[in-house]
C-alpha cells in the first residue's frame, strides 16, 4: 500500500493496476478497468519549476521526459510514445550524460514549466474575476447569514480581483457597481432567456460606439474598458457599492402566495452572469459564485412548478421519467456549461436550502412487514423538527421493544430508514440539474442546510483563505494526454469538459468526457482529481518476441493552467507501467497483477464508474453490477477450491476490496433513495473531484475509537464497536460524528471534565475533537460535525454508517448495547454469499 | 376687458370682498385644494364671510326690477341710431324692432353715421351705480369716445366696431379691487429660471369683481331673453355678385363694417330657466355668472342650437349641426353656487326604471307624487316610498325647492355600492422622463425634473396620493423610492421589446413616504445622465411598462410623461399622402392605449422636442385615456421650463376625476349619434374616461330618430360617474331641457355661434387625418355657406339678391370659418407635428377656448400706459389685419396656447427699454422670458399677460416677433383678415361666400 502512496506523492497518480494486464482480453477479465486517478495540480514535495518552454516531439507533440532514449552524441532523443527521433535544439547543445536537463532526471517524472516567468518578471496578471450571483428569495434570517458571510468573503478577496454582483429572484438584477450617483441595477425578466448579443445591447455596451461586427469578446474586441468597468470593478473601488447593495438587499419583493413557491429564476441569472463574463472577460479566469437558497421555479432551468402541491422531483420520479422539467433544465445547463467552458469560466455553487416550503419535509418510510417477508410499505411524508425527529425515533424504539420478539406471523416491525435524509435535512435547489454546469467547469460545490451553518460559512471562507490550507484555485486549465499506441483513452470521469480533440488515442468506447485527447478544466485546485479510464487494445498474440522488446506502457499527462499566482504553467507527468500478458505465464502474470493492484484506487474507480453508470444508463442496477464485478474479481484472483466456499481466500492486496464494495453498496452513491437527487448529485460531484484517500473515506468511513484503556485506534466499522466507555470518531467525509458511549455521555452530562481531578476525562473528551478539527481544517467542503451521545437521536448519523452486525433481528444485544433498525445484510452475511458465489 | 369668463382659473369669490393683500393669492399654487373643493361642491363660495355682499341675491333681485326680459325696449336705442334705418334690413321674423341688416353700399353711403353693430353697445347708460363700491368692467361713457373721435380720420368714426372698442378703451377706473391686487404680484419668472413663474404666484388680480352684479342689465349681444330679434348683416353689393373679381368686391365693401367679434366687456348674469322656459345662455366666450334654476349651467353642457328642431328635415334644412358640448367638470364662476351633493344612501339615486335616467327637475310627478314620468323615455315609474312627497297646487312636489335634484340642472349624487366595481383606487401619479442625449442636451430633462419637483408639493397630501417615477432612453429606468436607508435605487429595464416592471411594489409609493427621496432623485437625474449617449428613446416601451405597473394589483391612475424625441416615421414628401402622416403609424399604440384605458390609466404627454416626433402616433394614447398632449416646439431651455412647470402643475392640481364613465341620455326623438373627445369607447352607449378634468370637453352629436312635438321640451342628461381626487365615487348629473320648435327662423335665432363653431372645429379636426386638406377646407366653407344659404333662402325677407344676409346669431360664422381655413391645422405649409398637435388640441378643447384658438386675440401693448385708469386689464382687441399693425407699435397676439409679441421696426426705444430691457429691435432675443422691470409699462404688460393666462388657464408660450424674421412671418400668418398665400382676405371671403349663395339660390 505504501508504495502506491509514494507513487502518488511523486506524480499525483493512483492506478488500480500498476501492472497492466497487457491484452484486451486480459484487461476485460480483470473487471476493474485500467485507469488512473490523477490530481493534475496536486502539490508535490519534489516538484521543479522549469523557467523555459518544454521540448516536444515533432510528431506526437509529447514532451521530452525521462523515459525518452537520448543519444547524447547525436543530440537526438527518441520519443517513447511514437518512437520518433527528435533533434535537440541548439540550446541543448551542452547536453551530455552528466549534464542533463531537469526534465530528463529519472525521478522528475512530473515537472512544471512556466513559459512566461522568464521573459517578463511582471507580466500583467489578468485579475481574477468574481461574479457573485445571489438568490434573494430567502427568508430574512437566511438573508442575514448570507450577507454577513458574503461581506466577510469580500474582505478576503485578493486586492486586484474584479468583482461583479447579480441578484435574482423573480427577476434578475445586474448591479452596475460602477455607477457612482445612485445604486443602479439592470433588471431582466426571469422567464426569458437572453443571448449574449441581446445582453450587450440591453446593457448599452455600445452606446457610444458603433457595434463592432462579429464576435464580441472583451476589451480586445471592441468593448471599452470603461463599459466593462461598469459591472466588474476592482475590489477596492467597489467595496462601498458592493456592501451597500448587500446591506440593502431585501427579500425578493414579489409576493408569494401561500400555496406557491417563490419565483426563482436561477437559470436566467446564471445565464446572464455567464454572458456578462463572456462579454467582458472571456478567456481569463473568472468565477461565477452562485448562492442559491431554493429550487428554481422560473425560466428554462426551472426544476419544479411554482405550485406547492407539485412535489419536487425525487429519485423515483427521475427513474420513472416523471419529472417533467428535469430534462429541459439539464439541457439548459448543458448549454450553459458549453458556454462557460468556451469562455473558460467557472461556476461555483453554494446551495443552502432550509426548505422554505414546508420546514423539514422528509419522506419517512415505515416498513410494515411480517416475517418472513414484508407485505407492504407505508409511506408517510411528514414535517419534522429535529426534536420531533428525536421524539418519533424514541417512540418507534419504544414500540419496537414492546413487540414480542421471535418468529410469528403477527410480528410487526418498524424500519426507519432515510437516515441520510436527516444528515442534511435539505430541500432541493436543483443541484442535480446544475451538476453538469458545475462539474464541466470544475466549479466548487457546497451544499448545506443553511447559510448560517458552519458547513457553508467555513467553506466559503476557505475558498478565499490564503495560507496552508488554501485551495490553490487555479483556472483555465487544459489537460492533454499522450500514451503508448496500445492504449486508448475511453474518457475521464471528473470535473472537466471535452475539447473534442479527436485522435488515434480515442477509444470507441466512451465513458464520461471521452472521444478526445484534450479536456478543458476551467477551474481546478489542488484536490481536483480526474479519473482516466483506458482501454488496452493490444491483441493477444502468441508472438513472444514482441513482448520482449518492450513491456512498458507510457502515459503522459499535460496540464496547462493559470496558476493561482497568475502565471501560466504546464505540468507534465510521464508514467511508465509494465504490462504482463501471455497465456504461457498466467500464474506469473496473475501474481504480477495482484501485486500491482491498488485496492483503494480500484474502489474509487468502481465508485466513480458506478455513479456514472447510474446517471447515464437507464435501468442500471448498481447492486447487481457491483456484485457481479466483485464476484468476478474474486473468482479470478481468489484462491479457492471449486465449490468449496470455506477454502476461499484472497491475497492481502485484494483483501479489503470486498469490504469497500460492501460499503459502496450501502453508500449514498448507490443507495440513492434515501437522498434527494440534489444530495446524490452533490455527493457524486465531490466524489468525482476528490483524490483517492478522501474518496475512500466517502465510500468507507473511518472509525476511530478513543478510550481510557488505549490511545486512539481504528475501530471496525461495525455496530459492535460501540461501547459505553468509548468515544468514537466517525469520518464519513461529509459528516464527522463524535459519538460518546453511554457512560461517557453520562459523565459528560455530569460535567466531570470540568473538574480538575478528572483531567484525564477532559483529555479524553478533547482528543476526538482535536482529531476532528485537524481533519476539518484540510477538507473542502467543510464537513458537518455532529457531536452526539449513545441512544440520542443524533446517534443515527453514526448508526447509519455502521455494519449492521446486530439488528433487531439478532438474537441478543451486543455488549455495546446498540442495534440498528435495518433489514440490510451485515458484512458477514455479505461475505458468506460472496464466497459461495465466487467459488462456483 | 375682463370679458371672458375664465373657465379654469381658480378664483375664490371672496377675493373681491377681502382686501386682496390679506387674502391668499387665489392662484393655482396656493389654492389647489380650494379648486378641488370647488369641484366637490364644498361650499367654496358660501363659506366666505360675505353676508353683506351684494352677491348673489342682489343681481338677481335687481334683475327682477329691471325691465329686462321682454324683448328689446331698452335695446334698440342702444344698438343703433334709430333714425338711421336705411342700411338695415328687417330680418324675416319681422316684427322685431332693431333692424340690423344693411346693404354695404348703403352703409358706405351713409358713411359717417356711427353704425353700431349689435355688439357695440356704448354703455353710456351703464354708468356704474356710484354707490356700489366694486365696479364692474363697464364701458366708458360715449362722451369719451366722442372726445377721442375727432382726431381720428373720418373713416374711423364710421367704423363702429373699432370705434366702440376705442370707446371702451379709455379707462374709467373705478376704485376697483384691482387697485390693491397688483401689490401682491410677484417678481417675474426670471427670478426662478426653472419655472417658479409669476403666473401662479400672483393673486387673482383678474378675479372679476363679483359686484358685477352691480350692473343690472349687462349689455348683451347674443344673450337676449328669448325672442331676440337682433339679426345682423353684412352687405355685399349686388355688383359683387356679378363680377367675380374679389378685388372689385372688396373695393365695394367697407372692411370696417363687416362683422367682427366684439367681446362684451361686462359680466352677464344668467338664469338657466326663467318662467319655466329655458333661457338661451350667453355666448361661451363671454363672461357670465350662472344661476342654476333648473337647467344646467351652460358651462357644463351647451347645445349648438338652443331650440331643438322638431324634425330631422328642419335641422337638415337649416344646415346647422345639432350637438352638445359637455364639459362635466368645468370650473364654475366663483360667484356661482357650487354643485350640490345629494346622498340617497344605500339605495342610490332615484332613476327611471326603464331608461335609467336620473331624477331631474323635469321628471313629472303625477298621481299625488306616487308616480313620475320620465322625461327621457316617457315611462311612468313608481316613486320609491321613501322618496314620496305630495304635490303642491302647481303640480310640483312640495319639496321640489328643497331638493337640489328637483330644482337644479346640475347635481352630484353620492354613488352607492352598486356603482363601484371595487373600491375607488388611490390617485397614482407616475412620471416618466426622457433622459436620452437629446433631452439632456436641450435641457428638457432638467426642466421636467425641476417642474416635477415643484409640482410634487402641489399634489394632494395624504395616503391616497401615490407617486412613482421612471426615466427612459433606449432602456427604461425605474426607481425604488421606498428605501429606508439610502438613496433611491435605479432599476434599469433593458428589454424594451418585452417590457415588465422590475418591482411589484415600491415603484409607486405614498407621496408622504418618499418625498425626500423623490426630491433628491429629481435633483440628481439631470446630472446623472449627463454622460448619456443614448440617442434613441423607447417611448412606446416606457409607456408600455407603466402599463405593466397598472397590471400590478396596486392600481394606477394618472400617468404624466415628459418626452422629448422619438424615432419618428420618415416624413413622406409626397403631398398627396401627407394626411396619412396625421394618422397613427400603427396599431400597437392604439392597442396599448386601450389597455391603459382598461386599467384606468390616464396618460398626459409633454413633448419637448427639437425635431419631428410623430405626434399623430403618440397622441393616440392621451386621446384614448382622457389625457392631453402638451407640445413645446422647439423646446427652449430658457423660456419653456416655466410653461412646462405651469402646465404640469395645472394638470395635476386642476379639478379632475378618475375612473369615469359618461353617458348622455336624450328625450325620445333624439338620440346620441357619436361622442367626440379624449376617451376610450368600449360600449356604444358609454364613454370611458380614465381621467377627466375641468378642461376636457366631449362633443356629443345628436340625431333624430323621431319627430318631436312642437312646444314640448327635449331633455338631455349627462351622467358622469367618477372618483374624486379624495377617493369618493360620485355621479355628476347635468340636465338640460330645451324647447322644441318647428320654425326655422327660431333655429337661427337660437343658434349659438361659439358652440356651433367649436363643433365645426372638432369635426374639421377629426376629418383632417383621413381626408385631403382641400376637401376639408371645402367642406368647412360649404358648411358655412349652407347655413347662410338656408337662412337667406327661408328666413330672410330680402329684396335684393345682391345682399349677403347673415343671421345675427351667426354673423361671425364667415370670419371664423375663414380663420379655421387659415389655421395651422388646415394650412398645407405647416409641419406635420404641429398639425397633429393642432388636431389633438382641438379634440378635447372647451368651447370658450376653441374660438380664440383659431381666431386669436390681438391687442396693442405699446400704449398700455396711456390707458391709465381703465379698470380692464386687457386693452381693446384689434382685428387681425396687417392694416392695424403699425411699425411703431408692439402687439400681443394670443390664442390660448401661444402668445406672440410683435415688435414693429420703429418702436420707440424707450418703450423697448421699459418692456424688454433692450434698446433696439435688433437686440430682440430669440428666446424670451417675460420679466417685470421697475416701470409702469412693464408692470402693465405683466399684468396683462397674467390676466390672459388666467383667462385661458394656460401659461402661454411667449415669443417675440419682428419683421423680416421667421418669427415675424409667424405673427403675420395669424392675420386672418389679410389676403395671404393660405387664403382669401376676409372681405374676399365674404364675397366668395355670397357668390356661392347666389349661385345656389339661382340654381
Amino acid at each position: 500500500m505504501a508504495e502506491f502512496l509514494e507513487l502518488e506523492s511523486q506524480d499525483g497518480v493512483r492506478m488500480p493496476w500498476n501492472v497492466i494486464p497487457g491484452t484486451k482480453q486480459e484487461s476485460s477479465n480483470c473487471v476493474v478497468p485500467v485507469s488512473a486517478i490523477y490530481s493534475p495540480i496536486r502539490p508535490l514535495p519534489n516538484i521543479t519549476l522549469l523557467p523555459y518552454s518544454p521540448l516536444r516531439c515533432r510528431t506526437c507533440r509529447s514532451v521530452l521526459n525521462p523515459f525518452a532514449i537520448v543519444d547524447f552524441a547525436a543530440k537526438i532523443w527518441i520519443c517513447p510514445f511514437c518512437f520518433q527521433r527528435n533533434h535537440f535544439p541548439p540550446n541543448y547543445a551542452s547536453i551530455s550524460d552528466d549534464n542533463l536537463p531537469a526534465e530528463l532526471f529519472p525521478h522528475y517524472t512530473t515537472i512544471e514549466y512556466s513559459q512566461d516567468s522568464q521573459i517578463d518578471q511582471s507580466p500583467p496578471q489578468p485579475p481574477l474575476v468574481f461574479l457573485f450571483v445571489i438568490d434573494s428569495c430567502l427568508i430574512e434570517e437566511e438573508m442575514g447569514f448570507l450577507k454577513s458571510s458574503l461581506s466577510q468573503a469580500f474582505d478576503l478577496l485578493p486586492d486586484n480581483s474584479l468583482v461583479g454582483l447579480i441578484t435574482f429572484g423573480t427577476l434578475v438584477h445586474v448591479h452596475e457597481l460602477g455607477f457612482a450617483q445612485i445604486p443602479k441595477t439592470y433588471v431582466f425578466r426571469g422567464n426569458k432567456d437572453i443571448s449574449k448579443e441581446q445582453l450587450l445591447e440591453h446593457m448599452s455596451f455600445f452606446a457610444k460606439k458603433p457595434k463592432p461586427a462579429g464576435v464580441i469578446a472583451g476589451a480586445r474586441d471592441g468593448l471599452s474598458a470603461e463599459s466593462i468597468s461598469r459591472f466588474l470593478l476592482p475590489k477596492a473601488e467597489c467595496e462601498f457599492a458592493f456592501n451597500s447593495v448587500l446591506e440593502e438587499l431585501q427579500k425578493d419583493p414579489w409576493g408569494v402566495p401561500t400555496d406557491q413557491r417563490a419565483t426563482r429564476c436561477t437559470s436566467t441569472a446564471l445565464s446572464i452572469a455567464a454572458s456578462l463574463l463572456g462579454a467582458c472577460v472571456p478567456g481569463s479566469g473568472a468565477r461565477i459564485m452562485a448562492f442559491i437558497g431554493g429550487p428554481s421555479t422560473e425560466g428554462s432551468g426551472a426544476i419544479v412548478s411554482k405550485n406547492l402541491s407539485d412535489p419536487i422531483r425525487s429519485h423515483k420520479d427521475l427513474d420513472k421519467d416523471s419529472a417533467p422539467l428535469y430534462h429541459k433544465a439539464v439541457k439548459f445547463y448543458e448549454g450553459l456549461s458549453k458556454q462557460l467552458v468556451h469562455q473558460g469560466h467557472v461556476l461555483d455553487l453554494f446551495a443552502c436550502a432550509l426548505d422554505q416550503d414546508s420546514g423539514l419535509a422528509i419522506t419517512y418510510q415505515i416498513f410494515l412487514f411480517s416475517i418472513p417477508l414484508h407485505i407492504g410499505i407505508l409511506n408517510v411524508t411528514m414535517e419534522f423538527n429535529d426534536w420531533e425527529l428525536a421524539a418519533s425515533f424514541s417512540f418507534l424504539h419504544l414500540i419496537q421493544s414492546r413487540i414480542p420478539g421471535g418468529v410469528g406471523s403477527d410480528n410487526l416491525c418498524w424500519g426507519l430508514i432515510s437516515c441520510m435524509k436527516f444528515l442534511l435535512g435539505l430541500s432541493t435547489v436543483g443541484v442535480a440539474e446544475l451538476k453538469i454546469a458545475v462539474e464541466r467547469t470544475g466549479g466548487l460545490v457546497v451544499l448545506a442546510e443553511s447559510f448560517g451553518h458552519p458547513v457553508f460559512k467555513d467553506s466559503l471562507r476557505r475558498i478565499f483563505q490564503a495560507g496552508d490550507y488554501d485551495l490553490g484555485l487555479s483556472s483555465n486549465g487544459i489537460f492533454e494526454i499522450n500514451c503508448s499506441k496500445d492504449i486508448k483513452v475511453q474518457g475521464i470521469i471528473g470535473p472537466c469538459a471535452s475539447l473534442e480533440k479527436k485522435g488515434p488515442l480515442c477509444s470507441d468506447t466512451v465513458i464520461g468526457q471521452g472521444n478526445t485527447t484534450a479536456w478543458k478544466m476551467c477551474g481546478l485546485d489542488k484536490a481536483t482529481s480526474l479519473c482516466l479510464i483506458f482501454e488496452v487494445v493490444k491483441k493477444e498474440s502468441p508472438d513472444a518476441t514482441i513482448q520482449s522488446t518492450s513491456n512498458q506502457f507510457y502515459f503522459q499527462f499535460l496540464t496547462y493552467y493559470q496558476h493561482y499566482s497568475g502565471q501560466m504553467r504546464l505540468r507534465v507527468t510521464t508514467l511508465s507501467r509494465r504490462w504482463v500478458a501471455g497465456p504461457g505465464s498466467i500464474q506469473a502474470s496473475f501474481a504480477d497483477l495482484v501485486a500491482g493492484f491498488d485496492q483503494e484506487a480500484a474502489a474509487v474507480v468502481m465508485a466513480r464508474q458506478v455513479s456514472f453508470k447510474m446517471e447515464t444508463e437507464a435501468e442500471f442496477d448498481p447492486i447487481r453490477w457491483l456484485d457481479k464485478a466483485l464476484i468476478h474479481l474474486c473468482s479470478r484472483f481468489g484462491d479457492f477450491q471449486k465449490e468449496s466456499p470455506s477454502s476461499f481466500s484472497l491475497s492481502p492486496r485484494l483483501s479489503i476490496f470486498p469490504q469497500f464494495m460492501f460499503n459502496l453498496r450501502r453508500s449514498q452513491f448507490v443507495q440513492v433513495f434515501n437522498n434527494s437527487p440534489d444530495e446524490t448529485a452533490y455527493f457524486r460531484m465531490i466524489l468525482n473531484r476528490e483524490n483517492v484517500a478522501n474518496s475512500v473515506v466517502m465510500i468507507q468511513p473511518s472509525l476511530i475509537s478513543f478510550s481510557f484503556h488505549s490511545g486512539p485506534e481504528p475501530a471496525l466499522l461495525d455496530v459492535a464497536s460501540i461501547a459505553a466507555d468509548k468515544i468514537l470518531l466517525l469520518d464519513s467525509y461529509f459528516i464527522m460524528v463524535i459519538f460518546h458511549g453511554a457512560t461517557i455521555a453520562q459523565w459528560r452530562k455530569a460535567g466531570y471534565h470540568n473538574q480538575p481531578e478528572h483531567q484525564a476525562f477532559a483529555h479524553l473528551l478533547q482528543a476526538p475533537r482535536d482529531e476532528a478539527d485537524s481533519i476539518i481544517k484540510e477538507r473542502f467542503p467543510v464537513p458537518r460535525l455532529v457531536i452526539c451521545d449513545q441512544h440520542g437521536s443524533q446517534a443515527r448519523f453514526l448508526l447509519a454508517k455502521l455494519n449492521p452486525s446486530a439488528t433487531y433481528n439478532s438474537d441478543g444485544p451486543l455488549p455495546g448495547g446498540d442495534v440498528i433498525f435495518t433489514d440490510d445484510v451485515s458484512f458477514e452475511v455479505f461475505l458468506d454469499h460472496l464466497q459461495r458465489l465466487a467459488v462456483q | 376687458m375682463a370679458s371672458y369668463v375664465p373657465p379654469g382659473a381658480p378664483r375664490p369669490a371672496s377675493n373681491a370682498n377681502n382686501p386682496p393683500s390679506s387674502h391668499p393669492p387665489p392662484n393655482f399654487r396656493a389654492n389647489p385644494n380650494s379648486l378641488a373643493d370647488n369641484l366637490h361642491n364644498l361650499n367654496f363660495n358660501s363659506a366666505a364671510p360675505r353676508a353683506p355682499s351684494p352677491l348673489p341675491g342682489t343681481p338677481f333681485s335687481r334683475q327682477a326690477t329691471q325691465p329686462r326680459p321682454p324683448s328689446g325696449p331698452p335695446f334698440p336705442p342702444t344698438f343703433s341710431h334709430p333714425n338711421e334705418p336705411s342700411p338695415w334690413i328687417v330680418p324675416p321674423p319681422g316684427a322685431r324692432p332693431p333692424p340690423f341688416v344693411s346693404s354695404a353700399s348703403r352703409g358706405l353711403a351713409s358713411n359717417g353715421q356711427p353704425v353700431f353693430a349689435s355688439g357695440a353697445l356704448p354703455g353710456g347708460q351703464w354708468f356704474p351705480p356710484l354707490g356700489s363700491a366694486p365696479q364692474p368692467p363697464v364701458r366708458p361713457p360715449p362722451t369719451m369716445a366722442m372726445a377721442r373721435a375727432p382726431p381720428q380720420p373720418p373713416t374711423a368714426t364710421s367704423r363702429p366696431l373699432m370705434g366702440s372698442s376705442l370707446i371702451r378703451a379709455p379707462p374709467v377706473q373705478p376704485a376697483s379691487p384691482f387697485s390693491a391686487a397688483p401689490q401682491a404680484r410677484q417678481p417675474p419668472t426670471t427670478a426662478y429660471p426653472y419655472g417658479q413663474p409669476t403666473w401662479p404666484l400672483q393673486p387673482g388680480q383678474g378675479a372679476p369683481p363679483p359686484p358685477i352684479t352691480g350692473s343690472p342689465q349687462p349689455p348683451r349681444m347674443f344673450g337676449m331673453p328669448p325672442p331676440l330679434p337682433n339679426q345682423s348683416m353684412t352687405s355685399v353689393s349686388s355688383a359683387v355678385g356679378q363680377i367675380g373679381a374679389p378685388v372689385a368686391g372688396a373695393s365695394k365693401i367697407d372692411p370696417n363694417q363687416i362683422p367682427r367679434p366684439i367681446p362684451s366687456s361686462s359680466v352677464i348674469l344668467h338664469e338657466t330657466r326663467q318662467g319655466n322656459q329655458a333661457n338661451p345662455p350667453p355666448p361661451a366666450t363671454s363672461d357670465y355668472i350662472v344661476r342654476d334654476t333648473g337647467n344646467c349651467s351652460p358651462r357644463y353642457m351647451r347645445c349648438t342650437i338652443n331650440q331643438i328642431p322638431c324634425t330631422d328635415d328642419l335641422l337638415t334644412t337649416s344646415g346647422m349641426q345639432l350637438a352638445l358640448m359637455v364639459q362635466p367638470l368645468a370650473i364654475p364662476h366663483p360667484s356661482e353656487e357650487t354643485v350640490q351633493v345629494v346622498d340617497f344612501g344605500e339605495s342610490g339615486p332615484v332613476r327611471c326604471s326603464r331608461c335609467k335616467g336620473y331624477i331631474n327637475p323635469f321628471m313629472k310627478f303625477i298621481d299625488q307624487g306616487r308616480r313620475f314620468i320620465c322625461n327621457f323615455c316617457g315611462f311612468t315609474d313608481e316613486t320609491p316610498r321613501e322618496y314620496h312627497c305630495n304635490l303642491g297646487p302647481d303640480g310640483r312636489r312640495r319639496d321640489a325647492d328643497e331638493r337640489p335634484e328637483l330644482c337644479r340642472g346640475t347635481v352630484e349624487f353620492v354613488a352607492s355600492r352598486e356603482y363601484m366595481v371595487r373600491d375607488p383606487m388611490p390617485a397614482v401619479y407616475f412620471f416618466l422622463i426622457d433622459v436620452s442625449t437629446n433631452a439632456i442636451q436641450t435641457g428638457a430633462t432638467a426642466a421636467a425634473c425641476g417642474a416635477i419637483n415643484q409640482v410634487i408639493a402641489d399634489l394632494p397630501e395624504g395616503p391616497r396620493t401615490m407617486v412613482g417615477i421612471a426615466t427612459f432612453d433606449s432602456t427604461i429606468h425605474f426607481y425604488n423610492l421606498k428605501r429606508a436607508l439610502q438613496q433611491p435605487l435605479m432599476l434599469v429595464v433593458p428589454d424594451v421589446q418585452d417590457v415588465y416592471t422590475p418591482l411589484q411594489t415600491d415603484l409607486v409609493v405614498q407621496l408622504s413616504e418618499c418625498r425626500q427621496h423623490l426630491e433628491l432623485l429629481l435633483e440628481s437625474i439631470p446630472t446623472m445622465f449627463l454622460e448619456n449617449r443614448t440617442a434613441e428613446s423607447a417611448f412606446g416601451a416606457a409607456t408600455k411598462s407603466c402599463h405593466q405597473l397598472a397590471l400590478v394589483p396596486f392600481l394606477q391612475e394618472t400617468l404624466k410623461e415628459e418626452l422629448t424625441s422619438l424615432q419618428g416615421r420618415s416624413i413622406v414628401l409626397d403631398f398627396q399622402e401627407a394626411h396619412k402622416l396625421l394618422q397613427p403609424a400603427d396599431e400597437t399604440l392604439k392597442a396599448m392605449a386601450i389597455e391603459f384605458a382598461e386599467y384606468q390609466v390616464c396618460v398626459d404627454v409633454f413633448i419637448t422636442t427639437q425635431t419631428y416626433v410623430d405626434i399623430a402616433s403618440i397622441a393616440v394614447i392621451p386621446r384614448t385615456t382622457g389625457g392631453q398632449v402638451y407640445y413645446y416646439y422647439p423646446f427652449s431651455a430658457v423660456s419653456d421650463p416655466a410653461k412646462l412647470y405651469n402646465d404640469l402643475r395645472w394638470n395635476v392640481t386642476r379639478p379632475q376625476g378618475f375612473e369615469a364613465v359618461m353617458r348622455v341620455r336624450c328625450s325620445q326623438g333624439i338620440e346620441v349619434l357619436e361622442y367626440n373627445g379624449n376617451f376610450c369607447k368600449r360600449m356604444p352607449t358609454d364613454v370611458d374616461l380614465p381621467g377627466i378634468d375641468c378642461d376636457k370637453t366631449v362633443m356629443v352629436t345628436l340625431k333624430h330618430d323621431d319627430n318631436l312635438k312642437d312646444g314640448s321640451e327635449c331633455a338631455f342628461q349627462c351622467a358622469l360617474l367618477y372618483t374624486t381626487v379624495n377617493g369618493q365615487r360620485r355621479i355628476r348629473v347635468t340636465t338640460l331641457s330645451l324647447p322644441c320648435t318647428s320654425i326655422l327662423s327660431n333655429l337661427f335665432r337660437s343658434a349659438e355661434l361659439d358652440t356651433q363653431f367649436a363643433c365645426f372645429l372638432k369635426q374639421a379636426a377629426s376629418e383632417i387625418p383621413s381626408r385631403p386638406l382641400l376637401l376639408v377646407k371645402d367642406r368647412m366653407t360649404n358648411l358655412c355657406i349652407n347655413i347662410l344659404l338656408s337662412y337667406r333662402k327661408f328666413c330672410a325677407t330680402v329684396t335684393s339678391s345682391g345682399q349677403l344676409i347673415l343671421p345675427e346669431a351667426l354673423k361671425l360664422l364667415p370670419l371664423y370659418t375663414l380663420a379655421l381655413i387659415k389655421s395651422k391645422g388646415l394650412r398645407t405649409d405647416g409641419r406635420i407635428d404641429e398639425r397633429s398637435f393642432w388636431i389633438n388640441y382641438l379634440s378635447s378643447i372647451s368651447t370658450p377656448l376653441a374660438i380664440p384658438f383659431v381666431h386669436p386675440r390681438m391687442v396693442a401693448i405699446h400704449d398700455l400706459n396711456s390707458k391709465e385708469g381703465d379698470q380692464s386689464l386687457v386693452p381693446p382687441v384689434i382685428s387681425l389685419s396687417t392694416e392695424h399693425v403699425n411699425d411703431g407699435g408692439i402687439y400681443l397676439l394670443e390664442n390660448g396656447e401661444d402668445c406672440l409679441i410683435y415688435i414693429g421696426n420703429s418702436v420707440d426705444s424707450d418703450i423697448l427699454q421699459q418692456l424688454f430691457c433692450i434698446s433696439s429691435v435688433d437686440e430682440i432675443p430669440a428666446q424670451f422670458v417675460l420679466q417685470q422691470y421697475d416701470n409702469p409699462l412693464s408692470k402693465k404688460l405683466n399684468d396683462l399677460v397674467n390676466e390672459i393666462r388666467r383667462q385661458r388657464c394656460s401659461y402661454l408660450r411667449l415669443k417675440l416677433c419682428k419683421k423680416g424674421d421667421p418669427s415675424g412671418m409667424l405673427f403675420f400668418s395669424y392675420m386672418i383678415e389679410d389676403k395671404s398665400s393660405s387664403g382669401l382676405s376676409y372681405v374676399e371671403f365674404l364675397v366668395h361666400v355670397h357668390r356661392q349663395i347666389q349661385l345656389k339660390m339661382s340654381s
